[in-house]
């Protein structure tokens, strides 16, 4: 075969194309199948039923503090920087609660809560199942005769889909009212102005939005994590990647997500 | 206590459940545990009317839009509502879509009916009305006062060419006043160019004498203050001396009015005639006497020794 002039070997294009365009559609289809599985596995309830109800508390109850904390900064301030940006006179105060709360409502709330599980629950969920794979505990399960994928990850991404809602409205409920604590402790727009400004833009669609937006990212996060921890290899450094990757994939396609929903259903 | 994992995870979506129901109903301004009271109302155009703007009687929010949907067969837009039950709505209410458009603020306000009306069941249509739409107000008179300032400027338009005119025409009076009128500026200019020399130096002399009346203001200072002290002296007793002639003058009036009215022997003197007439008749004797002593006088001197010796 004859090299390239610049010393570039054309099987390393090969090699990357390989890399950037067939190893993210091999990595689909096998997360396509895992998912497939998963699904076939979602009626046998008896499997995973108590271990269901652990995934809620460890993805939902466990999670709130921070969720309500970081909501309630990121409520703050953006009431303060929001009444930082309102220099013209002829803009009433109001305005302030309008722009708050269908930001909580609509994007805050729901990505704020995304990044934090994604870092929490994603990085749990994926050294869980990573470390079960390396020490072959998911084998010693299927040996037993049960369904792994239906014993480890489905109540795993149930927990996600039924509890990210719940974390998000907790955010919502915190971060506007941070917000609204915090505009009137500063002086920068009075409970009443805040709370009229919202209702007088309000609409009933956001907070469905909200909710579609949480049970997509709450589906992603733990199934994004599940996938990166199922399909571990490689020991303990195995186990420390898959970490990274389900967190920083979990977050990418959190984004992503929130791009394609935002364009489809607004 | 062990709380199971069953009742955690229960609790805390119904809790959620709960807080997302009552948040949503609290942005939308309906009572939180009250039912509302379903409207309809028949729009020819909701004037960029959303679901959640707010539904407002007499300026108080009471409840929002629900949904905003184009009916097939009517061609209207059908706007559902819900307000506060405690709202009564009675036959001859209507709605009305109010607000800026342009500036996102759209509400529906509601314009009751009479109390003694029959009320609009729930889930009732309502009429409509002509909302107090300002920038639509304004759209609509706008072809007039367009037509209104286009006369304005044509008048205006007028009125330039005709000053032009005016001032063009070597003939006209207004040319003929200017040009007087720049005339006398000359003149004027002319007069005070020629006697520049005199007025300055009438100034200068005014400054002049201004200058010397202080300085000697400034320099006698103590001795026109002396003048003034003492001057002020002098009036102040000539105060007192005119007080004490007031006095005077007083107790004199007083005697002439008690010599007047009798009182004394001044009075009884002035007033009396008694006396007067005594001493006219003394006179009159005196009178006759004297007469007789000149008639004969040895009558009488013959008695005294001393005429005797002669």
């Amino acid at each position: 075969m004859k090299t390239h002039s610049s010393g570039f070997h054309p099987s390393v294009l090969i090699l990357y194309a390989k890399k950037l365009i067939l190893d993210p559609i091999h990595s689909f289809g096998r997360y396509s199948q895992l998912l497939f599985r998963a699904f076939g596995a979602v009626p046998e309830f008896g499997t995973y039923r108590k271990n269901l109800w652990e995934q809620m508390i460890h993805v939902g109850i466990d999670s709130m503090p921070i969720v309500m904390l970081a909501a309630a900064f990121s409520g703050a301030v953006t009431t303060v920087q929001t009444s930082y940006q309102l220099v013209s006179p002829l803009i009433p105060k109001s305005i302030i609660g309008s722009i708050v709360v269908p930001s909580m409502v609509l994007e805050l709330g729901a990505v704020v809560t995304g990044f934090i599980l994604a870092g929490r629950v994603g990085a749990r969920i994926a050294a869980e199942l990573g470390t079960m794979r390396v020490t072959e505990q998911i084998d010693a399960i299927e040996a037993m005769g049960l369904n792994s994928i239906g014993y480890l990850i489905v109540p795993r991404v149930i927990a996600g889909i039924v509890m990210f809602p719940v974390l998000y409205i907790a955010a919502c409920f915190v971060g506007i009212g941070g917000g609204m604590l915090v505009g009137h402790i500063g002086g920068f727009v009075s409970i009443g102005e805040f709370v009229d400004g919202a209702r007088e833009y309000f609409q009933p669609f956001d907070p469905i939005f909200g909710m579609i937006k949480c049970l997509v990212f709450g589906f992603i996060i733990t199934s994004v994590s599940c996938f990166k921890g199922y399909y571990t290899r490689g020991g303990a450094e195995g186990v420390g990647k898959a970490t990274t990757e389900a967190a920083v994939a979990s977050c990418v396609f959190l984004l992503l997500a929130d791009l394609v929903l935002a364009a489809t259903l607004l | 206590m062990n709380i199971s994992n069953e009742l955690k995870v229960g609790l805390t979506i119904i809790t959620a459940a709960v807080i997302f129901i009552l948040g949503v109903r609290y942005f939308q301004d309906l009572p939180l545990f009250a039912t509302t009271y379903e409207l309809t109302a028949e729009f020819k155009d909701a004037g960029g009317l959303i679901p959640g703007n707010l539904v407002r009687v007499h300026g108080v929010s009471v409840g929002s839009v629900e949904t905003v949907n184009i009916s097939q067969e009517s061609g209207k837009v059908d706007v559902t509502f819900h307000i506060d039950r405690k709202i009564i709505v009675t036959e001859g209410s209507y709605a009305s879509v109010s607000g800026i458009d342009a500036l996102g603020a759209v509400r529906m306000d509601l314009y009751l009916g009479p109390l003694d009306a029959a009320v609009i069941p729930e889930g009732g249509r309502i009429g409509v009305g002509e909302g107090n739409d300002l920038f639509g107000d304004l759209t609509a008179r706008a072809p007039d006062m367009i037509e209104k300032f286009s006369e304005v400027l044509n008048g205006l338009d007028i009125v330039v060419s005709e000053t032009g005119t005016l001032l063009s025409e070597p003939e006209s009076d207004f040319r003929k006043t200017l040009a007087s009128v720049k005339g006398s500026m000359a003149q004027l200019e002319s007069l005070l160019t020629s006697e520049r020399t005199r007025l300055s130096s009438i100034l200068l002399n005014v400054e002049d004498a201004t200058g010397s009346l202080k300085t000697l203001t400034a320099e006698n200072g103590p001795a026109v203050s002396k003048l003034i002290t003492d001057l002020s002296a002098t009036l102040t007793t000539l105060d007192v001396e005119l007080e004490s002639l007031g006095e005077a003058s007083r107790s004199l009036n007083e005697l002439l009015a008690k010599v007047n009215s009798g009182q004394g022997t001044l009075g009884m003197l002035v007033n009396d005639p008694s006396m007067y007439n005594k001493m006219d008749s003394t006179l009159d004797g005196i009178n006759a006497l004297l007469a007789d002593f000149k008639a004969s006088p040895g009558k009488y001197l013959g008695e005294m020794k001393l005429v005797d010796l002669f």
